[in-house]
């Protein structure tokens, strides 16, 4: 895929989020914001009105995008934690039990210890097998009649490794309990259809794998959730109330919504489009492939799940035995100008379940604009401090 | 040099030295940056296993407090290796614990906020 021209580093933080953005996009972006980046749904000229269309298409885009049902049913947010947020708080009641993973993001961690710490809601976290995802067994065997919802992400932000979300959502449906999926890392790269693979909700960002800039994300929910306002304000009509309207999406949408993010949003769903999402998923696995074997061919490196059976995307963890996970990603930027990611990830069951919750992993995350290359390079620097 | 006690507790530690108690976070790392000095870091080198900090250590670790107490942050890796002129895998090889838990900690600046 053409990479586009920026300075000299090579970036293997996608899943922080993607960059560089697709060719042309920032500038389609910034156009359109140029040309008529106004409040959308709010006032009644012209202007307005094309920025409320161009929002309105772009939940339509989500909605077939996602295999979801109703556009006015795609709400969007800041990013996938303020979605999250919206969907935990505005679903729980009280006494609701709620099933989730240790392989869990904070933004989904700490919403759900908020409503146990203040009483609302228990939470059982299902550990992960052997090869790294939730067993649909494990999620089946937590299910108890007072369980509201099932909330797991889609893809591991620490590992890459893809849970098995048809088959759980085969268990939740058995017991009429929705699924909600958390498709942060998936979004843009794996194929998700809401109805096919029965997920009731599904919260994603716009800044990742689909490709937009940050500050826009949202969540797609089909009929049956129906959550509660947990922020409240101006939505551009029936000004003279003081209830927060019911109708969606205003009821989770409070304020001016972020038409550059919306703008931005168009363009990199435009380049998924042109380029194939099948394209960027088989370029993505091929170089997290590469990049798997050739850290376990490094004396001192050992990869996380390097082995497991489990689907995975462009995500690996990896630690050095003689370098803790910080130091290696500040000499690889220091001195080979390669970004990564050290640390927790956000992600601190995850790593209690690894054992590296003390210092971390190192984390690698391609793009579309990665290349084989620059994998190479990366191995190539890994290896020699490795061998320091 | 008699080797002074060190006191854990939940949130850290208390190191008693002849000039007065001094409190480090739960990773080591000093609390309070001015509290540091050219004895303290010896202390600290000697418990990493450094037992002798030649000119070399104390460029890195002057480095290091320099441009923290100029710019008020920590230097990233490029930064500090401009300011020894010494490379990354140079320093790590230098220090027990490498650049985090032994450069930095012995020179006494901030535990860094990283993802953890």
């Amino acid at each position: 895929m053409k990479k586009q021209k920026g300075p000299p580093i090579i970036y293997l933080d996608n899943a922080a989020t993607s960059w560089p953005k697709p060719p042309g996009a920032i500038a389609a972006m910034c156009a359109a914001y140029a040309a008529g980046g106004v409040s959308p749904g709010r006032s009644s000229h012209r202007l307005a009105r094309e920025a409320e269309a161009r929002t309105a298409e772009l939940r339509c885009r989500l909605r077939d995008f996602f295999g979801g049902e109703d556009p006015e049913k795609v709400v969007f947010c800041h990013n996938a934690t303020q979605a999250l947020n919206t969907l935990i708080l505005g679903m729980v009641r009280p006494g609701m039990h709620i099933v989730s993973s240790v392989a869990e993001h904070n933004s989904v961690l700490r919403p759900l210890h908020h409503l146990q710490q203040q009483g609302p809601a228990t939470v059982d976290f299902v550990p992960l097998n052997d090869q790294g995802v939730v067993a649909p067994a494990a999620v089946a065997a937590r299910l108890r009649p007072e369980t509201g919802f099932v909330i797991l992400n889609h893809v591991s932000n620490v590992t890459g490794l893809v849970q098995p979300v048809a088959e759980i959502a085969a268990v939740c449906r058995r017991q009429n309990v929705p699924l909600f999926l958390d498709a942060s890392q998936s979004a843009g790269v794996l194929p998700i259809d809401m109805h096919a693979l029965g997920v009731s909700a599904l919260a994603f960002t716009g800044h990742k794998s689909l490709l937009g800039p940050t500050g826009i994300g949202g969540l797609v929910l089909t009929a049956a959730v129906d959550p509660v306002p947990t922020r409240f304000g101006g939505t551009g009509f029936d000004s003279r109330s003081l209830a927060h309207p019911g109708a969606y999406p205003f009821r989770l949408e409070a304020g001016t919504l972020n038409i550059l993010g919306i703008m931005g949003l168009h363009a990199g769903l435009d380049y998924i489009a042109q380029t194939g999402r099948e394209a960027i998923l088989a370029h993505e696995r091929k170089l997290a492939a590469r990049l798997i074997t050739g850290l376990e061919a490094i004396p001192g490196v050992r990869v996380h799940y390097a082995a497991s059976r489990a689907a995975r995307v462009g995500v690996v963890s990896c630690e050095l035995e003689n370098t803790v996970a910080e130091d290696a990603a500040e000499i690889l930027d220091g001195e080979f100008q390669i970004a990564v990611r050290a640390g927790l990830h956000c992600a601190p069951l995850m790593h209690q379940h690894m054992g590296t919750d003390r210092h971390g992993t190192l984390r690698f995350s391609v793009g579309p604009f990665t290349t084989a290359a620059e994998i190479d390079q990366a191995l190539a620097a890994v290896a020699q401090i490795a061998a320091a | 040099m008699q080797t002074p006690k060190r006191t854990a507790q939940t949130s850290g530690s208390t190191l008693h030295t002849p000039n007065g108690d001094v409190i480090f976070d739960s990773e080591g790392f000093l609390l309070r940056p001015e509290e540091w000095s050219e004895t303290l870091a010896r202390l600290l080198a000697a418990e990493a296993g450094l037992e002798t900090l030649t000119n070399r250590h104390w460029e890195v670790l002057h480095a290091l407090r320099t441009f923290y107490f100029s710019r008020g942050k920590a230097p990233t890796g490029a930064e500090l290796k401009a300011a020894t002129g010494l490379g990354l895998l140079e320093i790590k090889a230098l220090f027990p614990g490498g650049l985090k838990f032994g450069a930095r900690r012995i020179a006494g600046i901030p535990n860094p906020r990283g993802c953890l």
